[in-house]
């Protein structure tokens, strides 16, 4: 569609400009230079320096993409964040589109459990976590109730469940947002449809199908890339709530790693070089997602 | 397209131009040497540090009023060194924190963020403990400011219950006897709970003091080379390896204080947690153990220290050189002492302060502990060395899925790599 | 219809629950890991835990501070947010490709790969250390809120677009009188995602202010979460009261405003 308006300066509404330039000054602002700073980092060898102390910082090429790729702790980070979408963005958009299908529905009680689906997300991990962590140990509440069938190690020490656990916590926590996306793209699905269906003689899970799912399907585009994105840049949970990424680096997320790497141990360069990756890393996740679940844009 | 472009590449090249031209923060070297004027200092948000750090604000105020120092409180603990850093870089870092951790002062350093400071003061104040603080360099870029030798504390009633009337925990086997006993008897659910979890400082709380101990003293890294993957390393992290396999301690973080709670029968901490356990936990204290069991008076342990450091942003060093020298002086260092019931690193501490000593016999033993201090080692690429330590200690020793002499062969090999980079 | 009320029930437990649990524990004198810690106890109940936070940080101070962070955070993704998810969505410029990458881009990148050169440029070139300005900046639109925006507006029916430009109305008044009114419930979903960010960040306000005086209540609860709280009688209980106190404005904000984020009329609206 754009191709043919090339031919005009600006375009067929040139107020546009107008209304996109305070967010991108904004961005130019206060994002360009750090970002491309970044880049920069992650090709030289490179520290903070306080101002006025001189120190080398020599360009090093790849060296800290070489450096991260063949360090065992990034791959298996990379890894883990794999195992964590793979749970974590299914789950959340099912869940979060059939609970907020039931929440539209004129049922009792719908204030309550709107409200209650909601509270997650407003309130901030830091605050939450700590309940988690006494829910979920060894001796909390959780194990007590399933008794003999508590795994061993419990959740969170566990290898092969930690990182499933901190998934679940994450869609437990942002699963409120979500549901709040869909209801609002509900109100768009059109009445007459579901009349129509019902006139054919659809039935209620029929219609969910034929009807909702594609009705909210830009709503379901936008939820996959969020919950991707969210989902990538995980760190306050694995920070706080295994303890730094335990057991053993089983819940160590690529941004955690960043953190250790690039401000705890003073190496920004291969924190970037790590950060780099993960952003071409999700640009890559989102292509492929747009691809298969979106196609509002034609 | 092109017109954003544009004012991308305007705003690009003016935050570049103005970072560049931001750069005269350290000034002329010598002339702030001997400057004089305002300064800001930091000191940690710990209450009754904070309490020491007013009176010592007020009482240099109160006789300079045209050196006037304002202080704030920065956090103790996990961000302090990520606020410092960001303010080195920044160029507005305060002149003094008196909350630096040795193991950030190389890291420091090399961002040329500190200034170094007299020798002969520092050596004459804190007597041969001040070796470990030194530089690679030969300089001092921070003042041992006081410590906090950690022991085992140890809860009265919990052993009580237990049936344990006279603790013995002078050897592993006598400790790990003990931690049967505990666990067994259900007195506790747990005999200790150093916090499992893999920040890179928390091996300062398990391994390292057992280690000092066991070794009369060594750093975790001498001469260049990573020193833990002896037969004492090996037998430490095997005494952890047991209590951890036998559940004698948790492998689970913990909210909250599992020695206050009653979770765990012992702790590993110093003299600063008295003040947090009073009337709530009925404490006694021994030193940490070691399999022959050494006699107490030649026990070494970790010093969990913090100390002063004076940052290049500091415009008037003159003036920062003084409060530094005021708020260590002999006074200073006692209304320290009395305020926070933490170690000043001072020679002769025990006889300097013997008043305070007699009166509180509680601390006594501190202070006899803070003369056989083991510092972290002050090495390039500190920081990564103790992660890469507690990558190992965590696989091998608390979740037992490495061999722990191999885990430990193969973090002293990387730690050797990491030392010989500057 | 009763089987999902009853599904709905038994989600809704699951999601309150730790709330639920928090609240019990921060209002324990002592804390109770049994099962039978989950029910309230009258000899055990205390606002003890409560009362220590008031001695320990200036609560009202924090929550000026922090209504006045996230305010402006909200006004900004408010005011520039929407004018550049309408011009993203129904507008044909030059560049629009251009920033709507850029928006997907920035969304992309974890904040904390930029956290240490963007306090350096704020504190450095633009001199914003310990000001309020310096604490918004990071926030002041948020690209998510943006990409939400465009989102809700391109649902919107093409014709009502063209009919209202065919009458000749600005884009202005098209935006402000069309739709602005019939995305509200997507404007509030926004302004409730702009408001978690700012609200519940710790890390970037606390870089950028050292005086306690300009702290929000997340900086001051968090400091009070990792050494003031173990000094108190009952260190966990203290822990989740620190918990409640940050979630509780947030919660009732939500409530208050929970039935405005569906507008159930809009279908017909747009039908109209």
């Amino acid at each position: 569609m754009r191709r043919g308006l090339i031919g005009r300066l600006l375009g067929a509404h040139p107020v546009g400009t107008a209304f996109v330039t305070p967010y991108v000054v904004f961005l130019a602002a206060v994002f360009a230079y750090p970002l491309g700073f970044a880049v920069y980092m992650s090709f030289h060898d490179y520290f903070f320096a306080a101002p006025g102390a001189v120190v080398e910082r020599p360009f090093v090429g790849f060296d800290n993409y070489v450096t991260v790729l063949s360090d065992p702790a990034v791959r298996r980070a990379f890894g883990n964040v794999l195992i964590f979408l793979v749970i974590n963005v299914p789950l959340t958009v099912v869940l979060s589109l059939v609970l907020a299908n039931a929440l539209n529905a004129a049922i009792r009680w719908r204030t309550f459990f709107r409200v209650s689906y909601y509270v997650p997300y407003v309130t901030a991990s830091v605050a939450v976590v700590g309940v988690w962590l006494f829910l979920f140990n060894s001796n909390g509440l959780v194990n007590s109730v399933l008794g003999p069938l508590a795994p061993d190690p419990s959740w969170l020490v566990n290898s092969g469940l930690a990182m499933p656990t901190v998934a679940i916590y994450v869609t437990w926590k942002q699963l409120g947002f979500f549901i709040l996306l869909y209801l609002a793209a509900l109100q768009n699905v059109s009445r007459d449809l579901y009349e129509a269906a019902a006139m054919d003689g659809a039935g209620r899970w029929k219609s969910f199908l034929n009807v909702t799912v594609p009705g909210v399907r830009p709503a379901t585009t936008l939820v996959v890339l969020l919950a991707t994105v969210t989902g990538a840049n995980l760190f306050t949970e694995p920070y706080l709530l295994t303890g730094g990424g335990g057991p053993d680096g089983a819940s160590a997320s690529p941004v955690l790693i960043m953190y250790q790497r690039g401000i705890e141990q003073g190496n920004p360069d291969v924190g970037s070089a790590i950060g780099v990756l993960l952003v071409i890393g999700v640009l890559l996740l989102a292509l492929i997602e747009r691809r298969f679940v979106g196609k509002e844009e034609s | 397209m092109r017109l954003q472009a544009g004012l991308l590449a305007i705003a690009l090249a003016g935050s570049l131009a103005a970072c560049g031209s931001g750069g005269g923060g350290a000034g002329d070297a010598g002339a702030a040497a001997k400057a004089r004027g305002p300064i800001k200092i930091w000191y940690s948000n710990n209450a009754e540090e904070v309490a020491w750090g007013k009176q010592m604000v007020a009482a240099w105020n109160a006789q300079h009023a045209d050196q006037k120092v304002t202080a704030q409180e920065i956090p103790t603990g996990k961000s302090s060194e990520e606020v410092i850093g960001a303010a080195i870089t920044a160029g507005n870092a305060p002149c003094l924190i008196f909350n630096t951790s040795p193991a950030s002062v190389s890291q420091f350093q090399k961002q040329g963020g500190l200034v170094p400071l007299d020798a002969s003061y520092v050596e004459e104040r804190s007597g041969d403990v001040a070796q470990q603080y030194k530089s690679p360099d030969g300089k001092y870029y921070q003042l041992p400011w006081k410590s906090n030798p950690v022991m085992i504390f140890y809860n009265k009633k919990i052993f009580a219950k237990a049936g344990i009337s006279n603790p013995s925990l002078r050897t592993y086997d006598e400790f790990l006897a003990t931690s049967r006993k505990i666990v067994a008897s259900k007195a506790a659910k747990f005999a200790i709970y150093p916090a499992p979890s893999n920040e890179f400082f928390q091996s300062w709380f398990d391994f390292y003091p057992l280690y000092a101990a066991e070794t009369g003293g060594k750093q975790l890294v001498a001469d260049g080379k990573a020193t833990f993957a002896s037969d004492e390393g090996r037998k430490v992290a095997q005494f952890w390896r047991t209590l951890y396999a036998e559940k004698l301690a948790s492998q689970e973080k913990y909210t909250g204080d599992a020695f206050v709670d009653g979770t765990a029968a012992m702790a590993v901490v110093g003299p600063w947690a008295i003040a947090t356990y009073k009337g709530k936990a009925d404490w006694g204290v021994v030193p940490v153990p070691t399999s022959s069991g050494k006699p107490a008076a030649e026990i070494h342990t970790f010093s969990d220290a913090k100390n002063v450091a004076m940052y290049s942003a500091c415009q008037n060093r003159g003036t920062a050189w003084d409060v530094l020298k005021f708020a260590t002086s002999k006074e200073q260092d006692g209304k320290f002492l009395a305020a926070t019931g933490q170690m000043p690193l001072r020679k002769d501490l025990a006889t300097t302060y013997a008043d305070y000593f007699t009166k509180n016999p509680d601390y006594k033993l501190f202070a006899d502990q803070a003369s056989r201090t083991v510092e972290v080692p002050n090495v390039p690429n500190s920081i990564t060395i103790w992660q890469t330590f507690r990558d190992a200690y965590s696989k091998s020793v608390i979740f037992g899925q490495q061999d722990v002499g191999a885990a430990l062969d193969g973090a002293a090999q990387k730690v050797d790599q990491l030392v010989k980079q500057s | 219809m009763r089987l999902r009320f009853v599904a709905l029930l038994i989600g809704a437990f699951v999601f309150l629950f730790p709330f639920y649990y928090m609240l019990i524990g921060s209002l324990q004198a002592e804390p109770d890991p049994s099962v039978s810690g989950a029910f309230p106890k009258p000899g055990n109940l205390t606002f003890h835990n409560y009362a220590e936070i008031n001695k320990a940080i200036d609560l009202g101070r924090s929550l000026i501070n922090s209504g006045i962070f996230t305010g402006g955070v909200i006004l900004g993704t408010l005011v520039f947010g929407v004018l550049a998810g309408y011009a993203l969505a129904r507008l044909q410029f030059r560049g629009r490709g251009l920033v709507f990458n850029l928006m997907l881009l920035i969304q992309v990148v974890p904040f904390q790969l930029l956290t240490i050169p963007l306090y350096v440029l704020i504190v450095r070139s633009y001199g914003l250390a310990d000001s309020y300005l310096g604490m918004i900046l990071p926030f002041l639109i948020n690209s998510t809120a943006v990409f939400v925006f465009r989102q809700y507006f391109l649902q919107l029916p093409a014709e009502l677009f063209d009919a209202a430009r065919i009458d000749g109305a600005s884009e202005v008044s098209i935006l402000w009188r069309v739709a602005v009114p019939l995305v509200r419930p997507a404007l509030l979903t926004g302004v409730l995602l702009t408001f978690i960010g700012p609200w519940n960040e710790f890390l970037w306000p606390f870089l950028i202010t050292k005086q306690q005086d300009l702290q929000p209540l997340a900086v001051s609860l968090s400091n009070y979460l990792t050494t003031v709280s173990s000094r108190a009688t009952n260190p966990f209980g203290a822990v989740l009261a620190g918990a409640c106190v940050l979630a509780a404005p947030a919660v009732t904000l939500f409530v208050i405003f929970q039935r405005r984020f569906i507008s159930a009329n809009l279908s017909s609206g747009v039908k109209g």
